[in-house]
């Protein structure tokens, strides 16, 4: 177990994306988190994707900042009356109809009077730290299987 | 699969009631509008092709069925929509990997010595990190902020963007490192500033 063929610690950043993301089978799960608790390299490179997907988190969450139902109901009310709802297969009608509503959704849009009630979030940015506190790459955290060139000091 | 009041909502907007399509655009309104304005860049542009993408919403409802999840049904919608206008302005500079031999392509990650190592202050890190978003082809912004904003799982991606789930995994993977290099490229400016 604690033997890990050199070709391992490259990392295979999908498994470790998709390991991230909960995206993994029992199986592979197990595989990483072996691999992890003795590797100093990937681990680092672990958190650098934590790192980035909490900071994508802490993005300011934009609104729109008024109520398009509103605009929305009121250009339906002035449609041609929609024909009859026909039964056919959802996704052999999707390209076609939303190819067809183009023309129709280019008619009227909103005012620029609605851009101004567009409220700034405060920013959740806690998250970002997590850049800044980071151990610098390459920290050995002490395990024998970790003999990445240059990791162990 | 829609929940029984959504479920309940959109056949009571595919049997023409405005106003229950009206909820549901309340419901999304500010999830579509977030997703393209990312995408596009432009709050003014992201508010019309918001308004366009319930519009062609409200005229492929009678096509919905159950079995399809609504928020991707619409999600679908608002990617062709916004990448319609980004193939317009030709800003779009989808990044072909296909040509790449399987399991050749660059996995590799961002040196990760090149960790900023002074602090920078929370709102420097958040522009950064928006500046670096909007740097990256739009097929990587685009998945990136499918998983890390709408916290889509894979297979809803896949969903959305018509894609493999092994595509969604590979793209996402590449996704990540470009925007690490990219953010990573930003702080050793700023360090060098
Ligand atoms: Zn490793």
């Amino acid at each position: 177990m604690n033997e890990q063929p050199a070709a391992m610690h490259a990392p295979d950043l999908p498994e470790l994306s998709a390991y991230l993301d909960g995206e993994l089978d029992a199986g592979g799960r197990q595989r990483i988190a072996t691999h992890l608790a003795g590797c100093a390299t990937c681990a680092a490179h672990l958190a650098e994707l934590q790192a980035l997907s909490a900071g994508f988190r802490a993005l300011p969450d934009e609104k729109l900042g008024f109520d398009l139902a509103g605009v929305i109901e009121g250009r339906l009310a002035h449609l041609p009356r929609p024909p009859a709802v026909r039964r056919r297969d959802w996704w052999s009608g999707l390209p076609v109809a939303i190819g067809a509503a183009a023309s129709i959704a280019a008619g009227v849009f909103m005012g620029s009077t609605l851009v101004a009630g567009s409220a700034a979030t405060a920013p959740r940015m806690a998250a970002l730290r997590v850049f800044d506190t980071m151990p610098p790459g390459n920290l050995c955290i002490g395990l024998e299987s970790c003999y990445v060139k240059g990791s162990v000091k | 699969m829609a929940d029984d009041a959504e479920s309940g909502l959109i056949a009571r907007a595919q049997a023409g009631e405005h106003r229950a399509f009206a909820v549901l655009v309340r419901q999304y309104q500010d999830r579509v509008f977030r997703f393209i304005l990312r995408l596009v860049g432009a709050r003014d542009e992201a508010m019309d092709l918001t308004q366009e993408t319930f519009m062609k919403a409200h005229q492929a409802l009678p096509g919905w069925r159950p079995e399809a999840q609504f928020r991707t049904w619409l999600f679908r919608i608002a990617h062709n929509t916004a990448l319609d206008v980004l193939r317009r302005r030709q800003r779009i500079e989808f990044v072909s990997f296909s040509d790449l031999p399987a399991g050749e392509e660059d996995h590799a990650l961002p040196d990760p010595a090149r960790q900023p190592d002074e602090r920078l202050a929370d709102s420097q890190s958040i522009e950064l990190l928006e500046r670096t978003l909007q740097e990256l082809p739009a097929e990587h912004r685009e998945i990136l902020l499918l998983r890390e904003v709408e916290d889509m799982s894979y297979t809803e991606i896949a969903a959305t963007l018509g894609i493999a789930e092994g595509t969604v995994k590979s793209r996402i993977a590449r996704a990540r490192s470009a925007a690490l290099a990219g953010y990573q490229r930003h702080t050793g400016e700023h360090r060098d500033e």
